[in-house]
């Protein structure tokens, strides 16, 4: 194993006119901890890009130090380092390079400061992300470490997550409000469908609960991004709900008790006009016709209701869901299936 | 500041006839120098602007620390509506005593002194009766702050005095008018190691606040553009006999083609960009309508035996500044005095993710949203429910006192307050002199592009490079006003 070095401090950032910021932007050789461990497997070795954990106290400009591990078998070079938080938060310099090379299990720091806004309440994923690009070392070129930081607790089920009267009585449609424009579905032909307040539905191998909410409450998520505790372990996880207005797809991320995290793309059709399996959806249950400001109609139309899911990792307890930052996608329920 | 021979919009944007006058005239026509070159050529190229050196001694002022104060003495200079309006507000704040008051016009001095003698304070001491009286005043050792509201013309002269005094300086808006005035404050300000500050209330506004919170937060995304101004129709004061002393606002229009007064708008939007804290303003051109308003009025409300009706107004009733920074965003900046209009300072600010505009829409914050993925539908919603959720603290925590206490909705005290407190607290300006001098440079950045037909016009770095660096400013940290003894 190489001792450790020292690389000399970076100069002003190509990507920035800096002048008077180097000296805040120092790049060194982390000291030789590596040196007493064994050697790593060529074959398998990868780059170690890591990112510490980001202090979130702000409002703050906050340094955070990128470790790069040099495991491959090459001597690194021509190393690059970029990092980014949440959109929106600026960070100072947007890439840094290390002049020198790093010897095999070697490892370089690049500091990096980021605006942190204040705290809200409420629950927040702060993601940040470093890539080193190079040449050399494990032959990839580039490589990626990325750290979530999570903020506040989930909602504790999807229900304290309603924001949306998607269902009304025939008798009283003004509370409705699916589509933006005052529509909702008809309780009574949901029920003729099967679809009463509680009542359990299957599709796509989940049991899922139809929201146990009167017509005239919320009882659906407009998704934007709310994160929802959900336990089980299981091989995919199925969303009941149909869309509004076009494009009604996005990602939702599952969240393991590991710490962990998998993501998946899915989408519902616009609850009336869309192909039925558009976005790759299932139809579990058209209504007649529509409850408007003024009462029941659209009858002849249906108003429908889909299944779809995300897969899971089987292997892991799934602690909480982050929906998808799409709020034309309506989620009425959500389970997981074996 | 080395002035560059005038170039007519033909010139620039001729084509055959022009090519060869440039090429005769100015010369380097057909070459393109980049941005700051010392050469006049290419219709694109940004006109350059001269950057002097620090001179010995001179250090930055940028996160330097207020000394502790206990408590802060004002001195003030310039009593007409905007200094003596703010008199109490500085008495009000914990911790604050106005310690002088200075007018040319000594009634004036006298009138303020009573009125703070009426509300219980100390009797501030007089002085006027003379144009240098102000510096008689500096000469008092009892004074931590000069608070400088005197007609735009004096800004420069006495905010410099002050710091040269050993005072530091809170000036009302512009703090000069010209580039080299500008530089001399930045000199000054990093020579004497006083703090000079713009005196921009509107920096601590509340939905300004709140949007520079949101900002950072990243409710925006990444912000691309962003848009403000002073849309304020002054006419009937303008063409007032008391309100501007001596008329001295209306004579701008009739001597000076610029954009007078921008900074209202622009700096809560630079503050959101992170002007002079990660990213700096590098280019300006304006544009102007013609001078209609001002005789418009005139003819239709003005006594002919009204001495204005000797006047002649050049100002274009709107001018608009479009600025380019570092980072690729674009600001325009308004600035119209002179139309008939409902007020806006626009503070409209986008990006990839949503925009916010002020002064439009229906909530009673003035306000109106559309943030992904809070919103979709291609409709607005109100700013409430936003504007509660990022309230500055300052506004949490003395946004009563604010509203009891001073003008422009509470504006005013926050920012009297806040500055009391960093200075008390010994902590770091949110506003400082780089900030100040960049937020006004439109006034003279403006004259030059309006006078080059146009052109875009190379921004000064008043930072000379520091801008680069991450720092806090007006988006800061909650704490309290230390306790009166």
């Amino acid at each position: 194993m190489s001792v450790s070095r020292w690389l000399r401090p970076l100069g002003p950032l190509r990507a920035v006119r800096a002048v008077a910021v180097a000296a805040s932007l120092a790049l060194v050789a982390a000291p030789a901890a590596s040196a007493a461990e064994p050697p790593a497997d060529p074959a398998a070795a990868r780059t170690e890009v890591t990112v510490p954990p980001v202090d979130l106290d702000g409002p703050a400009i906050t340094t955070v130090t990128v470790r790069v591990k040099n495991a491959g078998p090459q001597r690194m070079r021509s190393l690059k380092v970029t990092f980014a938080g949440p959109v929106g938060w600026a960070v100072q310099p947007s890439v840094t390079a290390v002049s020198g090379s790093l010897g095999v299990g070697d490892s370089a720091r690049a500091e990096f400061r980021i605006r942190v806004p204040e705290k809200r309440p409420g629950f927040a994923l702060r993601t940040f992300t470093a890539t080193a690009t190079y040449s050399g070392g494990d032959g990839a070129g580039a490589a990626t470490g990325t750290r979530t930081e999570v903020v506040g607790s989930p909602l504790p089920d999807l229900a304290a997550a309603y924001d949306n009267v998607g269902v009304t009585d025939e008798s009283d449609t003004a509370p409705g409000d699916y589509d933006g424009d005052g529509n909702s579905f008809s309780a009574q032909k949901l029920a003729a469908v099967g679809l009463t307040p509680g009542t359990t539905v299957r599709a796509l191998g989940a049991e899922l609960a139809w929201p146990d909410a009167e017509p005239g409450t919320p009882g659906n998520v407009s998704s934007a991004g709310q994160a929802i505790t959900l336990n089980g372990q299981g091989s995919r996880l199925v969303f009941l709900g149909s869309g509004v207005g076009s494009a009604a797809t996005g990602t939702a991320t599952v969240h393991y008790t590991d710490g962990t995290s998998s993501r998946g793309q899915f989408g519902f059709p616009n609850w009336s006009f869309d192909p039925a399996d558009l976005h790759g959806a299932t139809l579990v249950a058209s209504a007649d016709g529509r409850n408007r400001p003024d009462g029941y109609g659209n009858a002849g139309i249906a108003y429908r209701i889909f299944a779809h899911s995300v897969p899971l990792d089987a292997s892991k307890q799934v602690a909480f869901v982050v929906l998808p930052s799409n709020g034309n996608v309506h989620v009425f329920a959500m389970a997981v299936a074996p | 500041m080395p002035e560059l021979p005038a170039v007519s919009r033909r010139l620039l944007l001729g084509g055959a006839l022009a090519t060869g006058a440039a090429a005769a005239g100015v010369g380097a026509a057909q070459a393109a120098p980049a941005a700051g070159a010392a050469a006049a050529g290419g219709g694109d190229a940004p006109l350059p602007v001269h950057t002097p050196p620090r001179r010995r001694g001179q250090r930055s002022m940028i996160d330097v620390p207020f000394d502790v104060h206990g408590t802060v003495r004002v001195g003030m200079i310039g009593l007409g509506n905007r200094g003596s309006g703010m008199a109490e507000g500085w008495a009000a704040v914990p911790g604050c005593r106005v310690t002088a008051v200075c007018d040319i016009r000594a009634d004036r001095a006298t009138s303020v002194a009573n009125r703070l003698v009426a509300l219980g304070k100390p009797r501030p001491a007089e002085y006027g009766g003379s144009a240098d009286a102000y510096a008689q005043m500096l000469k008092r050792d009892d004074i931590d702050l000069v608070y400088i509201a005197t007609p735009w013309e004096f800004h420069h002269r006495q905010g410099k005095a002050a710091l040269e005094a050993g005072k530091h300086a809170i000036v009302e808006l512009p703090i000069a008018t010209e580039l080299d005035e500008l530089w001399d404050l930045v000199d000054t300000s990093e020579r004497t190691r006083r703090h000079l500050m713009l005196s921009e209330n509107c920096s601590y506004g509340r939905n300004e606040l709140a949007m520079l919170k949101m900002a950072h937060d990243g409710l925006f995304g990444d912000v691309t553009n962003g848009h403000g101004g002073y849309l304020h129709d002054l006419r009937e004061l303008l063409f007032s006999d008391t309100y501007y002393t001596d008329s001295w606002r209306r004579l701008w229009h009739t001597r000076s083609t610029a954009s007078f007064y921008p900074m209202h708008g622009l700096a809560p939007i630079a503050a959101a960009m992170d002007i002079n804290r990660g990213d700096r303003m590098t280019v300006l051109r304006a544009t102007a309508t013609e001078p209609k308003g001002l005789a418009d009025y005139r003819e239709r409300f003005i006594d002919r035996s009204h001495p204005s009706w000797k006047e002649t107004y050049v100002n274009g009733d709107l001018v608009t500044c479009l600025i380019d920074t570092a980072m690729g965003r674009v600001i325009r900046a308004e600035h119209d005095v002179s139309s008939p209009r409902p007020y806006s300072r626009i503070n409209s600010l986008a990006g990839s993710r949503g925009i916010f505009e002020d002064y439009a829409g229906t909530s009673a914050t003035g306000g109106r949203i559309y943030v992904e993925p809070d919103h979709s539908g291609h409709s607005w919603r109100d700013f409430d429910s936003y504007r509660k959720e990022f309230d500055h603290w300052l506004w949490k925590k003395i946004g009563d006192d604010a509203e009891n206490n001073g003008g422009h909705g509470g504006m005013d005290y926050i920012l009297q307050w806040r500055t009391v407190q960093a200075m008390r607290a010994g902590l770091v300006p949110d506003i400082d002199v780089y900030d100040s001098a960049a937020w006004c440079a439109p006034v003279p950045l403006s004259v030059k592009s309006l006078a080059a037909g146009g052109r875009p016009v190379a921004y000064p770095d008043f930072t000379r490079g520091s801008w680069v660096n991450l720092r806090m400013g007006l988006d800061s940290r909650e704490s309290d006003m230390p306790p009166v003894a």
